[in-house]
């Protein structure tokens, strides 16, 4: 069903009409600039990297940009990657898809990036992949996501529910009681996750009494907070997404629910909600790689380098941040380790498992999935703008993408597997 | 002269015919500076530009729809996103098999022209105001991102093809002529620049056309073309329609483009970009939708490469200029700027008056030829309404009036202001529905027809207050009227070239309607009426405003065309009705008062005392 | 159904109905008195929330806070009245679009002195038990909120002397020009108090939904919608059409799901707009 996408070798036909567009080349330059340094010599590497730094998303964005630029600096800083120095080519999609593939096609065009890392939704991730698989250039998805992507050209660093949420869901069924309630932002990553709780859920012996979709754009949780009365949980599971659904935990605090159930969330800290909430947030738990205070030497070391860098009012580094960090590291490793940057031997090299001592402890690359193996800490909200971390499980696998996806011994594989 | 004239008008027509190999001319031009470009920019460049070009297609239909019909549409995103998820299931099933996608893309803007239409046909058969279009169809625009949006669930598939929900749908094909090997980046900049190029001359061409013209008409006086017996609801859902295939292609495009599609494309922000690119690049200008769409894509990606966070500041601040410094829009100042320099206005030339012009020329007019176009025979009716009642909320302006006006013959209505006259014409026209009452025009009953199909049937008027197109010259206000009656180009031509050497304007046909004076826009709302063929004419006050020569003549225009049709004018001045020397119909409070000869009238003592005064011979008129 | 339950279903009710004639009422006044459009209602909503932020960082008192934030808009309502949109009258398209600019510059703007997380401030109040059913007080804030706004908005529009003149300038413009009222002036009032009441929106919404810069396309669709559905008259279209679209929201959210309460909004609206094609109060005339 896939099709077959092969541009005809463009140099030769480019010659033959060259004496044609002659004064066009004129103005074609005078627009365009040349083409990027090509990726030999001595010269800095060119990276490439697209967030949205403006736009509604740039609540994600912001915190992954100051974490790729500091990840640059850090490698930089400890000699670069082939003992060459970095430059990162950074764009702002501005929190439109269609830029993310302009910029793709620009970085990996006229850039001729080495590695193109970024997209924070799913959606900006499926709109980069076709032009990074096209373009033969590698391409890196630093970010939390529902699950199950599997491509040859594409590494997903960011934790999944089959680690997440295998945390999460029989930690509350075990601490806080068997009857869960779901309330889910109504896209993709709520849905996919909502069945993953589910299944979590009747694995540990608890059960889902009802799941709930809110539409992205819903602040006004009324009805929720009436059903919620009404079914008398134990435990509210949110996948609740964005600034709108911010509104969720305040108005569930100020109904007076927080008496009677807990809240646990795979999401619950991306935005920087427990600094916002504080005291209407104490006691909810979450499950990430990362939280601020972890406690670990690489951690503390990371730590300093972004106060320093971003100043100490900084107001949390964010299990995103971490996520992006690793994905430079792990790439700067694979490369410094295959000694090239040919795309195909670093590939092969990331495949053999590159592991990486991060902030949230050892970060390794598990070859068939492309995805990660890491730790996963569970944290609650401390009412202090963070989090307390109540336990920690190590290096735990990529369970569901490691079930469906191959792609040592099936590289052409191209698709997101959903449970 | 009748010859001279009739040979220029041809002639005329004939260059409308020429003009088409122009528009091909355009076309290969285009085509050979793309493939040019394609070869000599490099390929992030041309893939860009591709988009730009697609965006220039959404763009275009934005345009005509709004700055040639006349409708503020917020829907050519939505159109525009569901002809791309239309081109992503057809090309994801499909493509497979036949190995191209050209029909994907034909099947997205099939699909989009349906839903364009369909949602039209709710819009302008319900009559619904200008601002509501705006607001309904952005509301549109917004329950498909909410409805795409929830489609994430794997049982959302059409055939092989997922919808996605939220994320969007992947895989999706480029275009494949058939083979299916995909075009490269620089054919894609090719095909996508020759088919904005093929599109946007095809519109310039279409413009020309009737069907344009008369757009043209329904965006500067939607009164006025449905009273010349078009029907505007058609039209304007014709024009929607066609504006929704347009973006559906760019959709459809667009999905090929990416690869990829997801339902932001049915966001506000999406929405009002296109409103954006248009505004900026100038509202009816062609070439306007793809300098807005150059100048704001180009500006937004440019401070996105640098990375900065003033993005949309910058972008902000150029809208707002643009909106306060060059209120046409980029494309319109710039060309008024460099007609300016260019060359120096001439002053028209306007030798003789109209009236000379008009007596002069008056005799050797087939008036006979222009009232008889509509059916081939003199075919005056009567006209007749049967107690005709209207109420406007409380107030009864017409209260059970009968009128009864005889095919061939001529009536006039006197009466204070307020007397129901001008409501009983539009009654009869059928601009309001009475409240209780029929009317008849021969021997149907139409009270319950339309405007638009009464004035087809041959009912003409010419209301109180000025209804011509301001904007439009002369010549077009004319050909328009013309076209009602004689549905052909070449008929049409001839049917006001006639009528415009009939009111002596064959020298001011140039000239936009708003530069004649108070007295000619008069003769040429007159025009227009005699234009159109009618079998029954209504006149509301046709001389007011005019010296007592011009009255005289327009008496005589009158008393001409009488001969062929019915007509009832409504008049205050004294000297027109007794020049006219035509039974008159006194209106008082909603009811006709007093009928008989304007001298019959001057004996009695009632009307004396409501409406002409004692004592006053003349011209009472108020 | 029980009793308890059938009360916390009407709060819960009249809260989303609080909050739509909340979030609307400001572009009712803008667009029902002076038929400007204003895209940039939803970026005056979020100043509001954001001044309201400010001032309880300050140290004051969060219902002062609110107020203050709101009379703040205000002012930033009468310098773009004075700088942009006094040179738009009468073009829709054109305002529209400078609207549409300013709302960019405006989230822009707090984006880079806010920074773009999000921010919020405690609800204020606690929650009462109705039978076995808790309830936010603030959510019986919001409602009588929503009822003196509207008394206010009545207030302003009938016993003062800029409203009258207001309402005569909108009714009749050539007879209120001829017998001497200041369009400019009034106009400059009316866009101001728009701006006030979309301030207040912000303010309250503030302690409830999450304030980030990005918040006011949330809540401007459903404004567009109230207003439209409601049609010219500010008091009684704002009113009644909230009601009616709230009604619709929170039934079938509380009986089926979000989506589809949203979903039944939008139909309902729709619907509304094909048999009343200038909305509800459109037949009653460009009254109050």
């Amino acid at each position: 069903m896939t099709t077959l996408v092969k541009p005809a070798p463009r140099r030769m036909r480019r010659r033959a009409y060259s004496g044609l567009g002659a004064t066009l080349l004129l103005l074609a330059t005078a627009c365009g600039g040349g083409d990027g340094a090509g990726d030999d010599g001595d010269g800095p590497i060119k990276v490439g990297s697209i967030l949205d730094e403006t736009g509604p998303l740039n609540i994600y964005g912001t915190a992954m940009a100051d974490a790729t630029d500091l990840a640059i600096k850090d490698i930089n800083e400890n000699g670069g990657v082939l003992g060459r120095q970095l430059e990162l080519v950074s764009y702002d999609a501005q929190s439109d898809n269609a830029k993310y593939t302009q910029y793709a096609n620009q970085a990996a065009q006229r850039d001729q990036v080495a590695v193109l890392m970024g997209g924070i939704t799913s959606a900006s991730r499926e709109a980069i992949r076709p032009v990074a698989a096209r373009s033969e250039t590698l391409y890196f998805y630093n970010e939390q996501y529902e699950g199950g992507v599997c491509d040859k050209n594409t590494f997903n660093t960011g934790v999944v529910p089959s680690q997440q949420l295998a945390a999460l869901i029989p930690y509350a069924v075990e601490n806080f009681g068997k009857n869960l309630y779901v309330i889910a932002a109504d896209y993709n990553y709520g849905q996919i996750s909502a069945s993953w709780v589910e299944k979590y859920a009747e694995e540990a012996g608890g059960s889902v009494v009802e799941s709930e979709f809110i539409p992205l754009e819903s602040s006004d949780f009324g009805s929720v907070i009436n059903s919620l009365q009404a079914a008398k949980p134990d435990v509210v599971v949110s996948l609740l997404v964005g600034g709108n659904h911010i509104a969720f935990y305040r108005q569930f605090a100020s109904a007076g629910l927080d008496q009677s159930m807990k809240i646990v969330s795979p999401t619950f800290g991306l935005g920087n909600e427990q600094v916002v909430l504080s005291d209407e947030a104490v006691g909810i738990t979450g499950a990430f790689p990362y939280f601020q205070e972890i406690e670990s030497e690489p951690n503390t070391q990371f730590l300093d380098m972004w106060h320093t860098e971003y100043g100490d009012d900084y107001p949390y580094v964010t299990d995103s941040a971490a996520t992006v960090w690793n994905g430079w590291h792990l790439w700067a490793e694979a490369v410094n380790a295959a000694g090239s940057l040919d795309r195909d031997a670093v590939i092969e090299e990331l495949e053999s498992g590159v592991s990486f001592d991060g902030p949230s402890g050892t970060v390794t690359l598990d070859g068939p999935s492309h995805h990660v193996v890491q730790n996963i800490a569970i944290g609650e909200a401390n009412g202090q703008k963070g989090f307390e971390v109540l336990s920690t499980e190590e290096s735990v696998p990529p369970a569901f993408e490691q079930e469906v996806c191959d792609l040592v011994s099936e590289p052409d594989t191209n698709e997101q597997f959903l449970p | 002269m009748t010859g001279a004239q009739t040979m220029q008008r041809q002639s005329r027509g004939r260059r409308l015919a020429d003009r088409l190999p122009r528009e091909v001319a355009y076309f290969i031009a285009i085509a050979l500076g793309a493939l040019v470009l394609s070869q000599v920019i490099p390929d992030f460049r041309a893939y860009e530009w591709s988009l730009w070009a697609v965006y220039g297609i959404l763009a275009l239909s934005f345009t005509f729809v709004w700055g040639h019909a006349g409708i503020f549409s917020f829907g050519q995103a939505a159109f525009f996103g569901i002809g791309a998820y239309a081109y992503g299931v057809a090309g994801i099933n499909l493509s497979p098999t036949t190995g191209e996608t050209l029909s994907a893309l034909l099947i997205g803007a099939a699909v989009a022209a349906a839903a364009a239409g369909l949602l039209g046909y709710f819009i302008f058969y319900g009559n619904v105001g200008d601002v509501y279009v705006a607001i309904i169809t952005l509301a549109v625009t917004l329950v498909l991102l909410t409805f795409m949006s929830s489609t994430a669930d794997p049982k959302y598939r059409v055939g092989d093809a997922p919808l996605g929900g939220y994320n969007g749908m992947a895989g999706i094909p480029p275009i494949m002529y058939g083979s299916g090997v995909a075009l490269d980046t620089a054919e894609m900049l090719i095909f996508c620049v020759a088919a904005a190029a093929g599109i946007a001359l095809s519109v310039r061409i279409l413009l020309r056309r009737p069907f344009g013209r008369i757009l043209a008409g329904v965006r500067e006086n939607e009164l006025r073309t449905q009273l010349l017996g078009y029907d505007v609801r058609r039209y304007k859902l014709l024009a929607f329609s066609l504006a929704g295939a347009i973006a559906g292609f760019a959709g459809g495009l667009y999905a090929a483009w990416g690869m990829f599609i997801n339902p932001s494309v049915f966001s506000l922000q999406q929405a009002a970009m296109v409103a954006i690119w248009v505004l900026v690049g100038g509202k009816d200008s062609l070439l306007g939708a793809f300098a807005g769409v150059a100048i704001v894509q180009g500006l937004s990606s440019a401070l996105g490469g640098s990375g900065g966070s003033w993005t949309p500041i910058v972008l902000g601040v150029v809208l707002i200029g643009v909106v306060l410094l060059l209120p046409k829009g980029v494309v319109p100042s710039i060309a008024d700027a460099v007609s300016r320099v260019m060359r120096r206005k001439k002053p028209q030339q306007v030798p003789t008056t109209v009236l000379e012009a008009g007596q002069e020329q008056r005799s050797d007019i087939d008036l006979e030829g222009m009232l008889t176009a509509r059916t081939g025979r003199v075919a005056a009716q009567s006209i007749r309404g049967e107690n005709l009642t209207k109420r406007f909320g409380g107030v009864h302006a017409l209260n059970g009036v009968d009128i009864d006006v005889p095919d061939g013959t001529v009536r006039a209505l006197i009466g204070p202001n307020g007397a129901g006259k001008s409501t009983c014409f539009n009654l009869l026209v059928g601009r309001y529905a009475p409240t209780s009452g029929r009317v008849y025009l021969g021997d149907d009953d139409i009270t319950k027809l339309r405007s638009d199909t009464r004035a087809r049937r041959g009912l003409g008027i010419k209301m109180q207050v000025p209804s011509y197109y301001h904007d439009l010259s002369v010549d077009e206000n004319m050909w328009l009227a013309s076209y009602a009656a004689v549905p052909n180009v070449k008929g049409a031509d001839e049917q006001a070239a006639r009528a415009l050497r009939w009111i002596g304007m064959q020298e001011r046909a140039a000239l936009p309607a708003s530069a004649l004076s108070h007295g000619e826009h008069q003769w040429l709302e007159i025009g227009m009426v005699v234009a159109g063929s009618p079998s029954v004419m209504l006149l509301d006050e046709p001389t007011a405003g005019m010296s007592r020569d011009e009255t005289h003549h327009t008496v005589a225009m009158i008393n001409a065309v009488s001969r062929y049709s019915t007509v009832v004018v409504v008049e205050h001045d004294m000297e027109f009705l007794r020049d006219l020397d035509a039974p008159v119909t006194m209106f008082h409070q909603g009811l006709v008062f007093a009928s008989g000869s304007i001298e019959e009238l001057r004996q009695d003592e009632r009307v004396l005392d409501t409406y002409l005064g004692r004592g006053v011979s003349a011209d009472v008129a108020g | 159904m029980q009793l308890d339950e059938l009360i916390n279903l009407a709060i819960s009710l009249l809260t989303t109905v609080s909050i739509l004639v909340i979030i609307s009422i400001g572009l009712a006044v803008i667009f029902g008195m002076m038929g400007v459009i204003n895209l940039a209602h939803g970026e005056f909503l979020m100043l509001g929330a954001f001044f309201t932020l400010s001032g309880h960082r300050a140290g004051l008192n969060i219902w002062v806070a609110m107020v203050v934030a709101a009379l703040g808009v205000g002012v930033v309502g009468l310098v773009v009245e004075r700088l942009l949109i006094q040179f738009l009258y009468g073009r829709l398209a054109a305002t529209m679009l400078a609207t549409w600019g300013l709302s960019l510059i405006l989230v822009q703007a707090v984006v880079l002195i806010y920074g773009p997380a999000t921010q919020g401030i405690p609800t204020p109040l606690g929650s009462t038990r109705v039978g076995d059913y808790s309830v936010s007080q603030y959510n019986m804030v919001l409602i009588a909120v929503a009822v003196a706004l509207l008394g206010l908005v009545y207030v302003v529009f009938t016993r003062t002397r800029y409203g009258t003149t207001a309402r005569a300038a909108t009714q009749l413009p050539t007879m209120a020009a001829a017998v001497g009222i200041n369009a400019k002036v009034t106009n400059m009032f009316t866009f101001a108090f728009g701006a006030v009441l979309a301030g207040a929106a912000g303010a309250l919404l503030a302690p409830v939904a999450g304030v980030v810069p990005g918040m006011g396309q949330a809540y401007v669709g459903r404004a567009f919608m109230t207003v439209v559905v409601g049609g010219p008259g500010v008091l009684t279209g704002t009113a009644s059409s909230a009601t009616l679209l709230g009604t619709v929201d929170s039934v079938v959210s509380n009986a089926t799901t979000s989506f589809l309460g949203v979903a039944a909004l939008l139909v309902v609206a729709i619907v509304l707009l094909r048999v009343l094609p200038t909305g509800i109060s459109g037949r009653t005339g460009r009254q109050l």
